[in-house]
């Protein structure tokens, strides 16, 4: 009999696993659902923004063609223009919707019935107080049933007021000192323009793709690797293979191989979707960007060996690997920065490798980093690989002959 | 290791088995208590005993799969805590729990099984087929075995196990659940494998199969053996021609009503 290679044998269990996948033809459907879905509904809960452009007088939205209403209380000329102004504003931008009503209850009522997002009221007086030089007032109501979207539509129903503004400002400024002043000067001397970090980036989506392409890859494996042998060991046909006179850690690495190849799948999946539905574009170099989510993936699969080494059955396996994976979603930097967290919070999310695997994809494909670039967040997932194999090696093997 | 080398160390042993106090703790529950056995070289050894009386625990450390917590056991001549790669390489297991993935087909059961042996691929191949053709399963090989009858897995599941021609084979009660056709088939797949040289550790709750089958059966209850002999000679020493009787005598007559209580809290991912 001769005596078997660890990496052969290793190969030939990932191949097994994996044909079993391929034959499983629902489980491979869910199996391709599952990033599609997390990915159409982040992009869609995250949608791409346009950027504003204050000094160009264009604002961005997330949320076209709102509906609002405008409630004129003043007939004036002036009050007029202004509504008039606003409903242009509004359409070329295609900020809002709006509807002319006459009265602010019905209005109100329409907004309870959620017909509309706001109202802009021009209250009586605004004519005359324009005309005899005091600043006038707007009045706006927003559905706060909704804060997300209730300060959206305040703050593009000021933005727009404030081009408004500004246009009547420079009229007047004219007309007090002369066509030779320019009126920009005096409203505002000093202003601010933004040299993006990455030329052509339009979207704020595509900040957050390489985060949850990092989430999907990373938690596929941990998951994965725990079912995969905790399901042979309930089946017994980890019996069949630990009976067998093969090194025993060539189970582990034949696992984890067929563990990564799928966590990849899912995560080019995800990069597929987001690039064709979401506008996401890749500047960095692809294999820079497959050996971070290799080594994220390898960082994983030592703790799931851990938790599947420790867990009675493959139930209690996922139970574990659930509880492991959706605090991650919220404190690695995924959903939210972590600077947002409370300071203990923020210790825990960076002591997450998910972290530095979002992290560093995050720069490979947004910010074209190179691999020199991106060493610290490799060195902490090379670190966490060797740390978590290191001690699920021996436990595994330990825990199969118990 | 050569081929010589193995016999040398096997002759050396005399016995295809042997065990010395061999003992398995699950913290205060003791499933195997001191167990001293011999297995020859070509017998079949019938194991038997109440629910929870040890036979599995004793196969399974026999088999590489469970540490002892004390004793020593040798199997073809190899200790089988300090050699384990040895030993795993002269024995075949036909556990509870059939070993084979439901997915695959028989052909891709026995192929992918026999790879962990080192076998050549092309000799592989020629065996599994010799092997399904025994078994008369050779229409049905490409077809995944998910979709088999339980006689029909039971007889992959005993193929599997003798791919590599093992010395020494472990059957765990290999004809539970079997209708009387496959229960027949495997008791005469279990007798040719006698013939060509296997040495075979049974498990059964069938006594008219251990009667039938067993050169000598060993009765354990409570972590210990009770008896060893021939059927024949247990039964004329009981003064009764049923194995069945020798057993209840040994045993007693109370129903085994045991949890795995035990397991569960000492040994994780499911046992046997």
């Amino acid at each position: 009999m001769a005596e078997t290679n660890t990496w052969a044998v290793a190969l030939g269990i990932a191949r097994r696993d994996l044909l079993d996948l391929w034959r499983a033809r629902m489980l491979l459907f869910f199996f391709v659902l599952f990033p599609l879905l997390l990915m159409g509904m982040f992009g869609y809960i995250y949608p791409p923004t346009p950027k504003s452009n204050p000094t160009a007088g264009t604002i961005g939205t997330a949320f076209p063609n709102l509906p609002v209403s405008i409630v004129q209380m003043d007939d004036g000329r002036l009050a007029n223009l202004v509504a008039a102004q606003f409903i242009q504003i509004s359409g070329q931008q295609g900020l809002f919707t709006v509807f002319e009503i006459a009265s602010y209850q019905s209005a109100r009522n329409q907004l309870v019935q959620g017909n509309l997002k706001g109202i802009i009221i021009i209250p009586n007086g605004f004519s005359e107080a324009l005309a005899a030089g005091q600043p006038a007032i707007v009045q706006v109501t927003v559905d706060e049933t909704n804060p997300t979207t209730a300060s959206i539509v305040q703050s593009e129903i000021s933005a727009v007021f404030s081009i408004i503004g500004s246009s009547m400002s420079a009229q007047n400024i004219r007309s007090m000192a002369g066509d030779d002043v320019n009126p920009t000067f005096i409203m505002q001397p000093i202003s601010v323009t933004n040299i993006p970090l990455v030329s052509g980036v339009s979207s704020s989506f595509q900040f957050l793709a390489p985060g949850f392409m990092a989430l999907t890859v990373v938690t596929g494996a941990l998951q994965g690797v725990a079912s995969a042998i905790s399901r042979e060991k309930e089946q017994g046909t980890m019996d069949g293979l630990l009976v067998s006179p093969i090194p025993k850690r060539s189970i582990i690495a034949g696992k984890v191989m067929a563990q990564t190849v799928r966590g990849l799948i899912q995560g080019f999946l995800i990069l597929g979707l987001s690039m064709i539905l979401f506008g996401v574009q890749i500047y960095g170099s692809p294999i820079v960007m497959l050996v971070v989510m290799l080594l994220g993936t390898a960082s994983f699969v030592g703790v799931g060996i851990i938790l599947t080494a420790v867990a009675p059955d493959q139930e209690t396996a996922q139970m574990m690997t659930m509880l492991l994976q959706f605090p991650m979603m919220f404190i690695a930097g995924i959903l939210f920065p972590v600077d947002q967290l409370p300071v203990w919070m923020q210790y825990i999310g960076k002591a997450l490798p998910l972290y530095y695997a979002a992290d560093g994809l995050r720069k490979v494909i947004i910010l074209n980093a190179s691999l020199s670039t991106i060493m610290p967040d490799v060195l902490v997932l090379v670190v966490y690989t060797f740390l978590t194999m290191t001690l699920a090696i021996p436990l595994f093997e330990r825990a199969m002959r118990r | 290791m050569t081929l010589e080398k193995t016999q040398l160390a096997s002759t050396l042993s005399g016995y295809a088995i042997e065990t010395h106090r061999l003992t398995k703790r699950f913290n205060a529950f003791t499933a195997v208590d001191h167990v001293n056995l011999t297995v020859d070289r070509g017998e079949i050894y019938g194991f038997l005993g109440p629910n929870g009386a040890g036979k599995s625990t004793t196969i399974r450390m026999l088999s590489t799969l469970l540490l002892p917590s004390s004793g020593t056991a040798k199997v073809g001549g190899y200790d089988v805590v300090h050699q384990a790669n040895e030993v795993q390489k002269r024995i075949g297991l036909v556990s509870e729990k059939m070993i084979m993935y439901p997915r695959l087909t028989a052909l891709e059961n026995m192929m992918f099984f026999g790879s962990l042996y080192g076998l050549d691929r092309d000799m592989l191949r020629k065996r599994s087929e010799e092997l399904l053709e025994m078994v008369q399963l050779t229409p049905f090989k490409d077809k995944q075995v998910g979709g088999y009858s339980s006689g029909m897995r039971q007889r992959v599941n005993v193929i599997r196990a003798i791919l590599h021609n093992p010395d020494i084979l472990f059957l765990d009660e290999p004809t539970t659940g079997l209708d009387p056709q496959s229960t027949r088939f495997v008791r005469d797949l279990v007798k040719h494998l006698k013939q060509q040289g296997h040495t075979i550790v049974l498990t059964t709750h069938i006594m008219e199969e251990a009667d039938e089958l067993s050169d000598r059966v060993s009765i354990i209850d409570h972590g210990k053996i009770m008896a060893v002999d021939t059927p024949q000679a247990l039964k004329d020493k009981y003064g009764t021609n049923s194995l069945l009787e020798v057993f209840l005598d040994l045993t007693g007559r109370e129903l085994r009503d045991s949890t795995n209580e035990h397991f569960s809290m000492r040994a994780p991912m499911g046992r046997m």
